[in-house]
């Protein structure tokens, strides 16, 4: 069977040739769909696109940002407003790759990518998708627990708060290979401080499960405490728990144990 | 930009020369700076079909089953190639200049030896519905012992990998089961030396990477021939290599290359053409069959991966007087070129050094893992490493400057390497001397004066008295034995020594008048 390609100009339409055909996957910026079907992933036989300008939309306000699915790392590069989100854009791999690839499509790259996912489930970010039956928005968290259920589905938009401060968001990709190796681990921490102490902490893993999680016991260890050395130490020390890491190429399960504490422990006091 | 340095080497080269030595604009690069270069993917040949194969699934299992029932009538396909389509379906790389026996298939029929390994091949209208048909192939494997370790592999009653090699060993000079090398007595010079370095060095195969992927497109000619647009970095080699699996004369093959998007070595093993031109001449129709980016990654030959251990004598003085090597090459489940390798390492040692007594037993190991082929220096630069490695473990422990180490008992001109070849042009010396001035390191007077023109020969070109037989250890006499890490000793757990090999059987008289030459690769012969 050859591959058909479909474009519709509206992205309800995309959808609705999404849900209505299981071998159907949607080409964003094609930098996996493509390579999955350049390296023969027979499972693919209907590429799925759309023209609709809405998927390209970035609005911005004082509180929040909404970036539409097909927005490029390039395009988030060149948004001055988007200035938080620069650095995991940038750590997306190389020019040409940050030039296609797109916010949407990083939602559903496997590990040991999908570092800006990592960044956004930080951000606590909402999911805006629309299925068969309609538009739904979805917490980030609830997303990426049925992700492999939603390839039927097709990613509008994501939303998430603006970080009050330059401080209170921060984030790393520990790679083998610089600036654009696989991540060995990804970390992103949101830390909102109110009257000096941690309200609301998150902090999140990339590379650590099967998908993108969140360190919950560091988030613990932080929680209402200020930032300083024995917070940090407290949350180094429980960084790993939970996680279900896997040996790769890149990195073995244990040595992405044994040193996400020392990279949390970096990003938290702002060594490089 | 290349510099001769006249100052220091007066006499080297003519200067009045046309091309050697003088800049040269190369003829493809205006073509890759614009773009226009044509590889071999540019052809698209009408009726053009194309050929993917199915790999194994383990390293090493007996193939009990092969359907291809189904795969067959998948729609596109439009012919599969099995082991036995393959006029020849066994063969070595480097049988063409009669070195190694035959031992790897085009297409696996019994046996897989490591994984990825091809079994099957389908030529259909796309690549997806070649995709697709491989798909729809069953092969039932039955599992078999692996070994993935060299050293595993030599021990007794390991899996045999290769059974043209029982012993998974290369066989040189159809009786060795390794390279070696003798020169004067290292045994009794590690007794004598005031500093003992044990080390072990393990390297990983590394693989080329190439930006353009192996492939080929074979096309049917008139009169019967086929023209080939390959990217074959050694575009006579493998068309001989083609016209011996095909079983046809070379000059049925008209091949077109020479635009190769990355070779380093990965393109010398001719994994492609043979089948490219098998499903040209099966089905009358071009074909093409290229590699993604997955199988050249993952089942692509590899540099091969060596372990080293060696075992240096030094003085407290800075001389080294022995170096004891042991090497194991992994060459994965076939030979291809690591045979070869092992032959240059031997003919390495012990590197840019003159040591008085030198030793290497040097083995080309077959295990499950990918086989590995050539890559820049193969054979030599693994080994460069560890040695290189180990001149600074010993200048720190002699508490030497590393630079004035190297070139204390680096070789000059003059010098008898240890494979009995006077060492020439060797220029080490200067070279270390031109490296420090630029990185501003400082060096005693003395080891600014040091020349590689002078001081070697004499009594350095002369071949030391090397014991014929292994001698036994002497006891430590009043020798500090150094452990620089935590690894234990290398010699305490020395795999048995295979039995010394037997002296070549006497040759018989000459029929012709024809001096005898010595090869490494050979050995002795006449011409």
């Amino acid at each position: 069977m050859t591959v058909t390609v479909k474009t519709f100009a509206t992205s309800g339409e995309a959808a609705a040739a999404l849900s209505s055909d299981r071998s159907a996957r949607y080409l964003g910026g094609g930098t996996l769909v493509m390579r999955a079907l350049n390296e023969g992933d027979i499972s693919v036989s209907t590429v799925v696109r759309a023209t609709d300008q809405a998927l390209a939309r970035i609005e911005v306000t004082n509180l929040r940002v909404t970036i539409g699915a097909g927005v490029t790392f390039a395009r988030i590069l060149a948004e001055r407003d988007l200035g938080f989100l620069h650095a995991p854009a940038r750590s997306i791999g190389g020019p040409a790759v940050r030039n296609m690839g797109t916010v949407g499509g990083n939602l559903f790259a496997p590990s040991p990518f999908g570092d800006f996912t990592v960044a956004l489930l930080a951000l606590d970010a909402t999911i805006a998708m629309q299925g068969g039956l309609g538009t739904r928005d979805l917490p980030i968290e609830e997303f990426l627990q049925s992700r492999d259920r939603q390839n039927g589905a097709l990613v509008l938009a994501i939303s998430c708060q603006r970080p009050a401060s330059a401080d209170a968001f921060r984030y790393r990709k520990v790679a083998r290979i610089k600036p654009k190796g696989g991540s060995v681990i990804t970390l992103a921490a949101h830390l909102p401080v109110s009257s000096g102490r941690i309200s609301g902490a998150r902090i999140a893993l990339g590379s650590m499960a099967a998908t993108q999680i969140r360190a919950r016991a560091a988030e613990r260890a932080l929680e209402g405490r200020s930032l300083d050395s024995s917070a940090i130490s407290a949350a180094a020390a429980a960084i790993a728990e939970g996680t279900s890491p896997t040996d790769s190429a890149l990195a073995s399960a244990w040595y992405r144990r044994e040193v996400a504490g020392v990279h949390l422990r970096r990003l938290l006091s702002g060594q490089e | 930009m290349l510099e001769l340095r006249k100052d220091i080497f007066a006499d080297e080269r003519d200067d009045n020369l046309k091309e050697v030595g003088k800049g040269t604009q190369r003829q493809d690069m205006l073509g890759h700076v614009t773009g226009t270069s044509t590889y071999f993917d540019d052809h698209k040949l009408q009726g053009m079909l194309h050929l993917k194969v199915l790999r194994s699934a383990h390293a090493h299992a007996r193939l009990r089953r092969i359907d291809t029932t189904e795969a067959e009538r998948s729609p596109g396909v439009r012919r599969i190639i099995r082991g036995s389509d393959v006029p020849r379906n066994l063969n070595t790389l480097l049988s063409l200049i009669n070195f190694g026996k035959d031992d790897e298939p085009t297409l696996a029929v019994d046996k897989v030896r490591y994984k990825g390994e091809p079994i099957v091949a389908v030529v259909a209208d796309s690549p997806r519905e070649a995709y697709e048909a491989i798909a729809k192939l069953r092969v039932d494997y039955e599992p078999l012992p692996t070994v993935f370790d060299v050293e595993e592999a030599l021990k007794p009653g390991a899996p045999v990998v290769n059974e043209t090699y029982p012993k998974n060993t290369f066989t040189y000079h159809d009786i060795y089961d390794h390279q070696k090398l003798r020169f004067g007595d290292v045994d009794r010079a590690l007794a004598e030396a005031d500093h003992v370095l044990d080390q072990r060095y393990q390297m990983a195969p590394i693989e080329h990477a190439p930006t353009e992927t192996n492939g080929s497109i074979a096309a049917p000619d008139t009169n019967g021939r086929y023209v080939v647009y390959t990217s074959t970095q050694a575009l006579f080699f493998s068309l001989d290599t083609c016209a011996k699996i095909l079983d046809v004369p070379s000059n049925t093959f008209h091949f077109i290359g020479g635009t190769v998007g990355g070779g380093f070595g990965g393109k010398v093993d001719t994994l492609t053409e043979p089948l490219s031109i098998l499903g040209a001449m099966l089905t009358g129709r071009p074909v093409r069959y290229v590699f993604g980016r997955e199988e050249e990654m993952q089942y692509g030959p590899p540099r091969g991966a060596e372990r080293i251990y060696i075992q240096d004598g030094v003085m407290r003085d800075g001389r080294i007087v022995a170096r004891k090597v042991r090497a194991y090459f992994d060459s994965g489940a076939y030979t291809r070129l690591s045979s070869y390798a092992v032959v240059k390492c031997a003919a390495h040692l012990p590197g840019p050094y003159a040591i008085p007594n030198v030793y290497g037993d040097i083995y080309c190991v077959f295990t499950n893992r990918t086989p590995a082929t050539a890559m820049r220096g193969f054979g030599v630069t693994a080994m460069d490493f560890a040695i290189e490695c180990q001149m600074d473990k010993l200048a720190h422990i002699v508490g030497m400057d590393p630079m004035e180490f190297r070139i204390l008992n680096a070789y000059r001109d003059g010098d008898m390497k240890a494979h009995r070849r006077e060492a020439k042009n060797t220029a080490l010396i200067e070279c270390v001397q031109v490296a420090a001035e630029k990185a501003k390191w400082p060096l005693r007077e003395e080891f600014k004066r040091m020349s590689s023109l002078e001081g070697g020969g004499g009594i350095r070109a002369a071949i030391p008295l090397t014991p014929r037989e292994p001698s036994t250890p002497r006891a430590a006499a009043s020798q500090q034995r150094t452990s620089y890490d935590r690894a234990p000793a290398a010699s305490s757990h020395e795999p048995p020594a295979p039995p010394p090999a037997p002296p070549p059987p006497p040759r018989p008289p000459a029929p012709s008048h024809g001096a005898t030459r010595f090869s490494s690769v050979f050995g002795n012969r006449r011409r």
